[in-house]
Formats: structure tokens, sequence, C-alpha cells
């Protein structure tokens, strides 16, 4: 059989399970007989909905159910992995995934390590993040209702030529059965609101783009004032069409916290990530323990702050999730590591695995990543000293080279700051620069550090994340 | 074949065909069964070694139907629980707005389009790709010792996909691929230096590419940096095929999009008939090339493909559109005529048709040049082999602004040196209206939208600003 599995055909009756635990069971012990180290068996199914409007109008409303299941085998000291939407398939594809380990194990050179696991707590329990309100309740007018209220407030102008928003909602559960014993499910939930909004003056043409969202369901997008998040997007479209170019060159930058999250989630949190380190491709690779920022530097990266578009209750590989300090007062103080690259080091897992789906394996990622809040009260007293820099707002994304310590993130708008004041709006800043350079130049960051928009990682697999922190100054960045 | 199960496209031809009998047990006027089924195996690289060994496969259905004018859309992973679903995609159509004289497309003959799948791809396994490993770890050490393939990796696959709709179309086919991409740093003398390359199409790639030793040539050529004038300048730059398709892909192929031109959101709008390249320069968007990496003989909706001008000597002359949003930009009275120019895309079984464009190619009548000589037309100014940030890009305002560290500072048509960063800005559509220069080798690239970039060494005289570190 080629696609099976249907949710609903193979899960287990009234265990609320997909997994038939008798057979991965044996699935696995079949492994652990021809020389596995250790075997996990992952599934996700995932129930999810997107619904997108255009000028006020229903575009398209997907429903979707999607389910995958990998199996990941360590056999002399090598992965071997198969992922399949056929679940039913998967105790059939032991021998097979034992042999690829074994293959990739007997091309390892003498100097190389082979691949092993730091030790964990094995448990078995069920571990579920209610939402207040179950987002798979939602019926698709209450969607339309709040994707109308984001267009409705965007689009009060008549150069504002098109507003697209889109929803995105979804149920994630997961099984996990291991060699060890681990037997762990969990599930949560993801809510999104966006829009994209296109002004026209002329021959100008520019887009905005606004999100909201977070983990949890219906209360996520009930709990923002989409009229005010549309009738800022109004406004911020309207001024980019006024808005000049942005100067290029070393300038102070301060960074609203949107941008800064991306910040250091593009400089500091990709370096960090302890596959990328072992993998000689980080920057940080022998700094542990080093001073690398300014002391006014703390960040943190916490799958457990609920409502964080980057928040879940248990890793991919089992372990309960914690909050883990990545900068302590501008010391290099953790690597984000999962359990091969915690016994690589010789240091506590911390719990960084995660995967896209069921059908990927996990890697090292981020998930809520902020600094944390300075001395300084507000905008203005960051900038009062400033003659001549960059305000920045809002992210259009950015990327990272780890092994450089290279780094570039955009701006959607920004603002001129001339003698400590805000002057002329600009358009198309774009901040680069080097990790261990600027974060010594974080010289200023106010008091109110939260997670900001919600946004999307990239690092061959896509997994959502959130990311924020306070206003931030940086002394001197390259500005383009 | 070790990949592929013999009657893969049977079988997923017989659960779309489940999924319309159910469709028309419900009385569904018009409906839409596609089907995608992939298997492939995958090597991962890290730190100079394999890391890792995955092989698998996934797929599933999407179903859309359409009534009076209005659709829905659903997808699934087993054809036995279509029932549900299509009751989903009913409820979804019976909310949504009517768009007159939408209807889904007929069937027409599609003549097949060669190259597609390369059936020694169907027979790796494996033991095929670890030998192929071997073969780019050992390369690069023998090229330059101190080089390591810090990430990267692997893999070949094969989908089988079929489409079968109320109107006739029934089609199915194999498709296949093989890539590599590997991550190149030198780490020596306290200078970290790293390129990535990659190569992918629907035949057999050669055991070593070439764009191994490019990998290894860009992180030599980048170490050493030079000190140039940190001040901003408006220069020429040559963009190799590799830095300048990102930002390209994420612009242009957008720009052309039907409903975006006659909805004002793109740059181009109200300048069809009009010069907006530099005159010699044409676009070209190709869905039937033959072993093209997005081509095939139907679109995502069962729709021939074709090959299509878009812009001609300069001169906007094409679009592209898909059966729904030409029927849509019709019914809304934002342009007179509009119909199906066969680039309907679909990002897999979970996406109904969007508009998108296949194997796009931007060519010159003034035909390719020498890297030589588009140096020495530069005189001063900078090449770019790749940048960050290209994503960022604006394709509703063709503005960008990224970074590079893979940049060479030229001199009277000399290469001087590397610089070690700098940031790249500009709009793009301004760039390419004048002053336009293409290099002689054309090479693939991917896409950060949709279909796949054919494109060579692009020398822009004007428009881009270079802002060194």
């Amino acid at each position: 059989m080629v696609m099976s599995a249907s949710p609903n055909d193979d899960r287990t009756s009234g265990t609320g399970r997909y997994l038939q635990q008798s057979k991965i069971q044996a699935a696995l012990d079949h492994a652990q007989d021809l020389g596995a180290s250790y075997a996990e068996v992952r599934l996700m199914a995932i129930t999810d909905s997107s619904v997108a409007i255009r000028d006020g109008k229903l575009e398209r409303a997907i429903p979707g159910q999607d389910i995958g299941v990998t199996m990941r085998i360590l056999a002399d000291g090598a992965w071997g992995v198969h992922s399949t939407t056929d679940v039913l398939s998967l105790p059939g594809q032991v021998e097979s995934t034992v042999k690829l380990a074994k293959a990739v194990a007997a091309r390892r050179a003498s100097k190389d390590r082979p691949v092993a696991l730091a030790e964990v707590p094995i448990l078995q329990n069920e571990v579920h993040w209610k939402p207040k309100k179950d987002v798979r309740n939602t019926d698709l007018d209450t969607k339309l209702h709040h994707l109308m209220t984001l267009h409705d407030s965007a689009a009060e102008d008549e150069r504002i030529v098109s507003v697209t928003c889109g929803w995105h909602d979804e149920h994630l559960h997961t099984e996990l059965m291991t060699s060890e014993g681990m037997n762990r499910t969990w599930s949560f939930q993801r809510s999104l609101i966006n829009a994209t909004v296109t002004g026209r003056d002329g021959g100008d043409v520019v887009s905005y783009r606004t999100r909201h969202g977070g983990e949890g369901g219906l209360e996520v997008i009930e709990a923002c004032d989409l009229g005010e998040l549309g009738r800022t997007a109004q406004i911020a479209t309207l001024r980019l069409l006024k808005a000049e170019r942005a100067p290029s060159g070393k300038l102070p930058l301060v960074a609203d916290r949107d941008l800064t999250g991306v910040y250091i989630h593009e400089a500091l949190g990709h370096p960090c990530e302890a596959d990328l380190v072992a993998a000689g491709d980080s920057c940080l690779d022998g700094k542990l323990g080093q001073t690398i920022g300014n002391s006014i530097v703390t960040v943190v990266d916490d799958p457990t702050i609920r409502g964080g578009y980057g928040a879940h209750p248990i890793d991919d590989e089992g372990l309960d999730t914690r909050e883990k300090c990545l900068i302590k007062n501008g010391v290099l103080t953790e690597y984000l590591n999962h359990r091969e690259t915690a016994h690589h080091f010789g240091i506590a897992p911390n719990a960084g695995a995660r995967a896209q789906d069921g059908l990927h394996h996990p890697l090292v990622r981020m998930s809520n990543t902020m600094i944390q809040g300075g001395t300084h009260n507000d905008l203005d007293e960051l900038i009062e000293d400033i003659s001549y820099g960059v305000y920045a707002c809002g992210s259009r994304g950015g990327q990272v080279d780890t092994g450089r310590g290279s780094f570039q993130f955009a701006a959607q708008e920004a603002w001129l700051i001339e003698n400590g004041e805000l002057t002329k709006p600009l358009k198309d800043v774009s901040v680069s620069g080097l990790t261990l350079q600027i974060l010594k130049d974080v010289d200023g960051l106010t008091q109110d550090a939260r997670l900001a928009a919600p946004g999307f990682c990239g690092k061959g697999q896509t997994v959502p994340v959130g990311d924020g922190g306070p206003i931030m100054r940086i002394s001197n960045a390259l500005v383009g | 074949m070790k990949m592929l199960p013999n009657d893969a496209v049977e079988r997923i031809g017989e659960g779309c065909k489940r999924i319309g009998d159910l469709c028309k047990q419900e009385g569904i006027s018009q409906w839409e069964v596609v089907a995608f089924q992939s298997y492939g195996h995958q090597l991962d690289i890290e730190a100079g070694k394999i890391s890792l060994a995955a092989g698998g496969g996934e797929g599933g259905y999407g179903i859309r139907v359409l009534e009076e004018g209005r659709f829905g859309y659903a997808y699934l992973v087993d054809a036995s629980s279509a029932t549900p679903a299509i009751q989903q995609a009913l409820d979804v159509a019976r909310a949504s707005p009517a768009i007159e004289g939408f209807v889904l497309p007929s069937a027409q003959e599609a003549a097949p389009v060669d190259g597609l799948c390369d059936r020694r791809i169907l027979d790796i396994g494996p033991e095929d790709l670890l030998e192929q490993a071997d073969a780019v770890l050992s390369e690069v050490a023998s090229l330059d010792k101190r080089a390591v393939v810090t990430g990267g990796g692997l893999g070949v696959g094969a989908t089988a996909s079929a489409i079968l709709s109320s109107e006739g179309i029934e089609s199915s086919g194999i498709t296949t691929s093989h890539g590599l991409g590997v991550q190149v740093s030198i780490d020596a003398d306290d200078e970290l230096t790293s390129s990535y390359e990659g190569d992918s199409g629907r035949q057999l790639l050669a055991d070593v590419p070439s764009c191994i030793a490019n990998a290894v040539h860009w992180a030599q050529v980048t170490r050493g940096p030079i000190e140039v004038d940190s001040q901003p300048q408006d220069t020429p730059v040559l963009m190799t095929s590799e830095g300048f398709s990102p930002l390209f892909s994420m612009v242009v192929p957008t720009a052309l999009r039907g409903d975006r031109l006659v909805r004002n959101e793109s740059f181009w709008s109200g300048k069809e008939g009009t010069q907006v390249l530099a005159s010699d320069l044409s676009l070209i968007d190709d869905g039937r090339m033959d072993g093209g990496k997005s081509a095939s003989s139907r679109d995502g909706e069962g729709v021939p493909s074709r090959r299509q001008t878009l812009v001609e000597n300069g001169r906007l002359v094409g679009s592209m559109w898909g059966t729904r949003d030409a029927a849509q930009q019709v019914a809304e009275g934002r342009i007179e005529h509009a119909e199906t120019t066969g680039n309907a895309v679909r990002g897999g079984h979970q996406s109904p048709p969007g508009i998108g464009c296949s194997d796009f190619t931007m060519t010159s009548k003034n035909g390719g040049h020498s890297q030589d000589a588009l140096l020495q037309e530069m005189g001063d100014g900078y090449i770019v082999h790749s940048v960050m940030g290209a994503h960022t890009a604006n394709p509703t305002s063709g503005d960008f602004s990224v970074t590079t560290s893979t940049i060479l500072r030229v001199e009277g048509g000399q290469i001087l040196g590397p610089v070690k960063q700098a940031g790249l800005s500009g709009n793009l559509a301004k760039a390419l209206s004048e002053g336009v220069r293409l290099g002689d080798d054309v090479r693939v690239q991917g896409s950060y939208s949709s279909g796949s970039m054919h494109l060579p060494d692009v020398l822009m005289l004007q428009g881009l600003r270079v802002n060194p570190a």
C-alpha cells in the first residue's frame, strides 16, 4: 500500500493514539536485535486550516490532514532514517534502515567519533497544552469575520490598491516511542493571522505585511485588536509611499522589538546551535564561557513561554522543554543542543530538538528567542543622544552565515534620526554585520522585553519561531 | 527499480478514480483530483563526513470541487478517507463567492516533454549515493587540503503524479530528480571562508559535478580580504548566475503574474506593451523545456504547458495566468479578456493551483559575453557571487538590500581581491532597465518563488549601490 494510515482508521481505538504500540514496540525490539543501539519512532498528525481573502472576498479555504512518521535508528554509531506517510509500512523498513545506518558507520574515518546520545530521563506520559478555545471548533464564518476586520481597517484609503489577509491554524499531535522505553504523547495548537497591504501612488508601489499569532487556539486571535493591527499596517504602507531611500554606511541603529528579535535570532541564535558548532560551521565554536557581547546583553531561548509562536511542551526527542540562557551579561553560557550534540560536547541536554513535521528528523532549533530588557525607559531615551542614525521597525526577514559569523536582516520601514528626533520616513533598510562585533556594540536596551510578531525559521526544515526583546540600540551598524 | 514501486502510478491513479467516483456520487458538477507520491534517498554531510542516511516516501491527494463558479479545496493522505474531505471542500465552495465564467479546464491533448524521467535514477540505491558522497568528499580534499564540506547533502527522488477531472483530463507520469549541495569551508590562519554551491536536475548528475570545484574555488578566492574605500558607491556589479538568481527569482517572475499586473501589485502594472527592460533583453517561460527542472507536459490543473515570451526585446508582451485567476480578474472587471497560459502551479497535494513560472530564461539579442569581456566593460566595480537576504527583497516594488561575503573588487577590468563583507542595494527592475550585459554560460538555479531560473552571469552597469563594511 502506498498511502495509508488515515488517522481515523489507524488510530488505536479509545487511546487517542495513532501508533499501534505493540507493533511499534516489536519494530524497536527488532532494530535492537539487528544491532541498533537506539531506535525511535515519532509520529506527527497535523489537522490544519488555511483561509485567505483578497480585497474582502474569500480567496480560498483549505482544511487538511497530514500524518507522517519517522523512524530513526542508531547502529554502530551512525544514523539511518526512514520517513513515510504510510504508517503501517514502517515495521517492514527496520532491517533496511539498520543496514543504512551501518553502511554510514562503515565509512567513518578512524579520527571521527561515533554518534552517541546523552542520557535523559525516560518518561511515559501524555502532555496536552489545552487551548482555551480549541481552534478545530472554529467555523469558517468566524475566521472570515476576523479576517474581514483586519482587511477593512487596512483598506481604508484609495491609495491602498490591494489587501490580502491570511489565516492559518493547526493542531499538532505527536507520539514518540523509543527503544529506551520512552513513550510520550503531546499536543498543542498554533494560530496565526496576517495581512499584506499594497499601496500605490502614481508609479510608486510599496507593500507592508503584518502578522499576529502564537501557540494556542482561537483565543490567540481574539486577544489581538485586529482593527488596530490593520490600521497600523495601512498607515505604514502610506508612509512607505513617501519614504526615502535609507542612507548607507556605518550608523547608530535603533531597532524595534520585531527587528531586535530577528537580529538576535540570526546573529546569535543560529551560531549557538550545537549541531552547527560541532560541524565546524559556527563562529561561536570554542567560545563557551567567553565574553562575546556587551554586559547588558542577556539572551534566552525559551519554548515554555506559552503563547509564543515557537512554544512547545516537549522537544522532538521526548525531553521536557526548558529555558536556555545563551548569553548571560555578555558571556556565552550555553549552546542549544539535542541528545547527540549534548553527548558530543559532554554537556547536559537542553531539549533543543525540533522537526518540521512527522516526515523530518529532528535538528537543533530555536523556539522563542529574546534579548532580556535593559535599563532605558523608552525609545525617546534611546535616541536622545543620537545625532544621525536610523530607527528601523518591523522585519522582512534575515539570514546568517554561521561559519563566517556574518548576518543580514531587513526592516519593513524606518525613520531617520537627526539630533535625537525621528524625522524622515525611510524604506529599504537592511542591516548587516558580524556577530562577534555587533553584540559588543549593543549599548542600550529598554526595560520592556517581550515577544514580537511570529516568524518562521528555515534550516533545511521550516519551523515556527517567536523572537523578540526590548527596543535595542547598536552604536555602529552597517546600514544598507 | 530500487526506489519506486512498479505500480506506483497505477496506485495513485486508482486513488484518483476512487475519489472521482465519490465526487460523482455526490452530484458535484465539476471536480478535479490530483495525487503525488514521492520516494527518495538522501544523505546529509556535516563536518567532512556523512552524518545521516535517510529514505522514505510521502504523498497525498488534493480535491478541487466547483459548483456554479464557487470552488472549494481539501487534501488528505489516504484515498479511503475521501468522503469527509469532499464534504469539507463542498462546504468551503458553498461559502465562497461565485466567479462568473470560472469552469475547470477542458481536456486537451498535451504532447510529452522529453527528459523529465531518467530511469537510471530509479535504480539508484543508498549504496550508490554513499559512493557519490565519498567521491565528493575526496574531490574537495584533493582540490584543497584545508577545505572541508561542513554541510550539505545529496539525494535522489522519484515522484509519481496523476490528475483526473470531471472534464476528461486524465494524465499521470513519473519524474525523477538528482540533487547535490555542499557548503565548503576553509578555516586556516585565523580566517574562515566558505561557499555553498549546488546542482540539481531531472537527469543523473555526474559523480562529482562542477559545482564542487566552484565551491572550493570561491572559498579560496575570498580569503585575504583587501581594504577598499568604505564609502557607499553607485557602481557596476557583475553578479554570477549563482548570486543573481535568488534575487531575480524573488522579484521578476512574481511581477509577471497576470493577476498581480492587473491588480496594480506589480512594478510593471500598467506598462503592458511598453519598454520595461533594456531593449536587448527578453524573458521567456518555457514549460516544455526538455529536461527542465520545472517543465511538464501539463500544468498544475492539467492544461498543456507552453513556451511563452513575456518580455521581448525589452517590451512587456505577456503575462502568466491560471484558469481561476483569469476568470476572476475578468469577472471583476480588471481586464477585458484573460485566459490560462498553462502557468498553474502547485506546491504539492496540499495546495490548489496558483500562478507561477516553470523554466524561466533571460536572453539578450546581443548574445553572451565571456567573463573577461564583461570585466573589461565594467572597468571598476565588483563581482558578487552570493548574497544573504535575497528573500527579503520586495517583489512588489523590486527594491532590495542584501549582504554579501562573496564579493571581489575589480579595477580597470582586473580582479584586485576579495572584500570581507558589503551591502548591495538597489531596485532590480530599474537596474535591468538599461546597461545590462549577459555572460555566455547559462546555469540552472533554484528559485524563491516557483520554477527554475536559467541565467548566465549578469553585468549591471547602473542602478546598484555597494556599501563595503
